[in-house]
């Protein structure tokens, strides 16, 4: 069994952001990058069917600065086999560009299973995984809390509101659109990484397919701005409090 | 007349020859069981510690003749093991002689044992005769005691799952088969006077003299031939006994122990192993039992059972499952059952414990190897040089490299991986800090200064910390003292990464710390951190990394020495002061801190367990990133309730390490004393004595 995880890189919220000049993106200059949250759960997902089944484990990625660690910390995790997908991006890849790029490449692999994050910090839109089903002409399930692999079907469990859960049973090959694997993703060791990075390959290969763009751009980048409404109260803890009753008060409430 | 006596007295010539026979047989045992030791050892990896044979020879013959690390906060089994030790030692000289004068001199023409020499031999090994029964009696009334130091209850298992009979009753055999060779020597030597008549000059065996009389006061004069080949046997067959015992029980101490202590490295647990070249392939951790070093091996080997690192661990007093004389006396035992061993009495699993394929987090188990606080508590009081900590890292090494831990340990590595710090804020806010100061700090990568201060992660991105930062910031900057520090450059230390077992991660932090280090322009360093001071000063030179470095309380020292601190205020307090583990036990940095309040005109109350004897606050070795909901007492709070049996009028909790500080403040209040004592970091009071 083959199962490809698409993962990327999203700025890491521990820096503080900043929004650019232009006003429709982040100030890039001091971004620092990590493994989308969601990605990572994916990868975890894969790996823990690999453990069950001796899957094969591709990690695959657009190119971009820093992928290589990325794609390297995946390997010394477990992934046999991880692919740089190379092609001309910029420094926002819509989910529809992302999704044509990285369905070019996955179609000229053997693919059982395709995992992704169900959505990524960066763009919100959970549509990577619907997309790439459209491209593969595969099957698809978002917001997987876990997968069981039986011989050529797989059944997979989904997240619904309200703390329902259901079961999907769907044959192979599928996308899958991962919330949360079914364990913590797992710690891999700096020395691993490391070693890995002097006897590991990145597989690079070029993005095919035509650059469907996202049918949508940002317009503009802000802020959440205050509404007004909200009053801060200042003061020592007493005098808040005498001030909050009274309040409570003056609206009626006793 | 001619002073000596009749080796062999009134033996027909076959029993002479019995006794040849069995004397080999025993020697053959004796060998046998040996071998079988040193074969085991010879299956360790190399442990580095050939160096200097000589002179490790001789540091080890310095600590045994004095037995000073048995003495060493416990005199009372000091003075009895010293006299069983010296006892011991003269009586095989003495029988050494013996055989020696009977076996070979003889046959050449000499004798040695007559005249003078022969007097001064019975007086001396009646002498020591006695302190060697002296010592054993001592021995036997502490162990009827009862010491829960000597209770071989564990704490992690049920008393069903496991059986240590095995252990006491070595402990048994041991003491009352040496006791009563002793005694049974004595009799023969009086029964032998008694039957010689009481030749006047063996009032130089005065024991002796002293039973052949009441022998014959009692009427067994006539008997006294006779009872002595009895009894001459009686001793003999004990004797042999115990010498073919030698390798097969917890006598093998004797042996195996002066081995440990001499290979012992003092820098053990200050300064760990990296992984060594041979295993890396494998990963990272102790996997199978021939990662181990033979000295390591021979580490499990020396336990006695004395109890010691069980009574000072500050994990085992939390109740957890961690004991380290468990830890080293489990090893010992899945060591033995997997390459074999003599060991005659041995510890059994009822639940299968030690046939789990894996040592790390099977044989010992997770909690067992989590708990740690590595204080080195243990390996500062083991009486025989064991090493425990080495072997705990090592398995927790194995852990990490298999992503075996909790989530908190592991979002804290993360953490200290994308960002440096343990906090998991930014690498650009490590000296937010600062930015409340009135002036700025001199960056060290840009500009000169005397002295690097390395901050640490605690003090820079602690909140209840920082403060105390900018404290010492102010004091310096008043007097004076041209210093900087590495800003974002500075990541954390690695000293408690190392002890967690994430060697790469820790090589890792090594190298980004030395690598804006020796790009900046200081001559010594000083922090406030006892746990970086530890790695910076003990570990990086092995990289690389050769600085002076000391910690804060010896600067502070020293300024005030040299007249630029000026004390304008009388304190007077009574204070008690908690040596940080990676200063006092580690570092022996015990005398700076206290000289320093000295001077401040306060009054220093220690607590019981103090200087290198310090109680851990149970944050170290990366315990402060675990789950500490398993500990049934938090150590920090037993000590602040050790420092409150101190008295009312001691009214200050002192601390010189930022995690204390922490842990201590926390301490305080979750154990209900909350206004009884508070909590200060030494620079507060400098600062108040100071007059600030």
């Amino acid at each position: 069994m083959n199962i490809i995880v698409a993962i990327k890189q999203v700025p890491d919220l521990v820096e503080g952001l900043e929004i650019d000049s232009s006003g429709k993106d982040l100030d890039r200059e001091w971004l620092k990058f990590k493994l989308n949250e969601f990605d990572d759960h994916a990868l975890e997902e894969a790996l823990v069917l690999k453990e069950e089944t001796g899957a094969t484990v591709t990690a695959i990625a657009l190119n971009a600065d820093g992928i290589d660690k990325i794609l390297f910390t995946a390997a010394a995790k477990g992934a046999d086999r991880i692919i740089s997908v190379t092609g001309d991006f910029g420094d926002v890849v819509s989910s529809h560009e992302a999704a044509s790029a990285l369905a070019s490449v996955i179609s000229q692999l053997d693919h059982d299973i395709v995992m992704t994050g169900v959505q990524a910090v960066d763009d919100r839109d959970g549509q990577l995984a619907v997309l790439l089903a459209h491209h593969l002409k595969m099957p698809h399930v978002s917001v997987v809390t876990g997968v069981k692999v039986n011989g050529s079907s797989a059944t997979i469990t989904k997240e619904y509101g309200g703390g329902m859960v259901a079961e999907f049973e769907a044959e192979l090959p599928v996308v899958l659109g991962i919330q949360a694997a079914s364990q913590t993703p797992r710690y891999v060791p700096v020395a691993k990484v490391r070693q890995i990075m002097r006897s590991a390959s990145i597989e690079e290969i070029a993005a095919g397919g035509d650059s469907a763009g996202a049918g949508s751009s940002v317009s503009r980048f802000f802020k959440p701005e205050s509404g007004g409404g909200a009053q801060m109260i200042e003061g020592s803890a007493a005098d808040q409090a005498g001030k909050i009753v009274e309040l409570l008060k003056e609206k009626g409430i006793k | 007349m001619n002073e000596t006596r009749e080796i062999y007295r009134n033996f027909p010539f076959l029993m002479q020859i019995a006794f040849y026979v069995i004397a080999f047989a025993t020697i053959g045992f004796f060998v046998y069981g040996f071998y079988l030791r040193i074969r085991k050892y010879k299956k360790g990896r190399d442990a580095g510690r050939m160096n200097n044979v000589l002179g490790r020879f001789m540091k080890a013959a310095a600590i045994m003749g004095k037995n000073s690390t048995v003495f060493k906060r416990d005199a009372y089994a000091g003075a009895a093991h010293w006299m069983i030790f010296w006892g011991f030692v003269f009586l095989l000289i003495g029988t050494a002689i013996v055989a020696l004068d009977h076996d070979f001199l003889r046959l050449l023409g000499y004798h040695l044992l007559e005249g003078d020499f022969y007097l001064v031999f019975s007086f001396v090994l009646d002498i020591f005769g006695v302190l060697f029964l002296i010592g054993l009696l001592m021995m036997m009334f502490r162990r009827a005691k009862k010491l829960p130091k000597l209770d071989y209850t564990r704490n992690d298992l049920k008393p069903e799952q496991y059986n240590r009979k095995g252990y006491s009753t070595d402990d048994k055999i041991f003491l009352w088969l040496l006791f009563l060779i002793g005694l049974t020597g004595f009799f023969i030597e009086g029964l032998r006077i008694s039957a010689d008549n009481m030749p006047a000059f063996e009032m130089w065996s005065p024991v002796g003299w002293v039973i052949a009389s009441s022998i014959n006061s009692v009427g067994l004069a006539e008997s006294a031939n006779s009872l002595h080949v009895y009894s001459w046997w009686f001793h003999a067959v004990m004797v042999m006994f115990f010498i073919a015992y030698i390798p097969y029980s917890k006598a093998m101490h004797m042996l195996v122990d002066y081995a440990n202590l001499m290979f012992k490295d003092d820098m053990a647990a200050k300064k760990l192993p990296k992984v060594a070249e041979e295993m890396l392939d494998a990963g990272m951790g102790y996997k199978k039992v021939e990662d181990f070093t033979w000295k390591e091996l021979l580490d499990f080997d020396s336990c006695t059972k004395c109890g010691r690192c069980h009574d000072v661990c500050p994990a085992r007093n939390a109740g957890t499952a961690l004991s380290p004389r468990d830890l080293i006396l489990d090893l010992r035992t899945y060591v033995d059952s997997s390459i074999g061993s003599p060991e005659w009495f041995k510890q059994e699993f009822v639940n299968g414990k030690n046939d789990s394929k894996e040592i790390a987090g099977g044989v010992i188990s997770k909690d067992v190897l989590w708990s740690c606080t590595t204080c080195m508590a243990c390996v500062e009081v083991c009486p025989v040089g064991i090493e425990h900590l080495t072997s705990i890292v090592n398995l927790r090494r194995s852990l990490v490299d298999e992503g075996n831990m909790e989530d908190m340990l592991q979002d804290t590595l993360m953490n200290i991986g994308d960002y440096g710090n343990s906090f998991g804020q930014s690498e650009r806010n490590r000296a937010a800090w600062t930015k409340e100061l009135d002036f700025k700090i001199k960056d060290v990568r840009k500009e000169e200064a005397e002295y690097l201060w390395f901050v640490g992660d605690y003090a820079s991105y602690d909140q209840r910390i920082q403060g105390l930062s900018r404290h010492v910031a102010k004091i310096l900057n008043k007097i004076g003292v041209d210093y900087g520090i590495m800003y974002e450059g500075e990541k954390n230390s690695g000293n408690d990464v190392r002890r967690v077992g994430e060697e790469g991660l820790y090589e890792m932090l090594v190298e980004d710390n030395l690598a804006v280090m020796q790009k900046s322009k200081f001559k010594k360093i000083f922090s406030t951190d006892p746990h970086s001071y530890n790695t910076i000063k003990n570990e990086y030179p092995e990289f690389g990394g050769d600085f002076e470095i000391e910690h804060y309380t010896g600067l502070l020292l020293r300024l005030v020495k040299e007249g630029k601190i000026k004390f304008t205020k009388k304190l007077n307090y009574k204070v008690t002061y908690h040596d940080p583990c990676y200063l006092g036990r580690y570092n022996g940095e015990v005398d700076a801190p206290r000289e320093l309040l000295t001077m401040m005109g306060i009054e220093l109350i220690d607590m019981p367990r103090c200087k290198e004897n310090s109680f851990c606050c149970g944050a170290g070795g990366g315990r402060i990133w675990m789950d500490d909901s398993k500990v049934q007492e938090r150590p920090s709070e037993i000590r602040i309730r050790e420092a409150l049996t101190l008295g009312e009028e001691v009214t200050h909790f002192v601390v010189a390490c930022p995690k204390d500080y922490a842990m201590f403040t926390d301490a305080v209040k979750t154990s209900g004393n909350e206004g009884k004592m508070e909590v200060k970091d030494i620079i507060q009071l400098v600062e108040e004595a100071m007059g600030e």
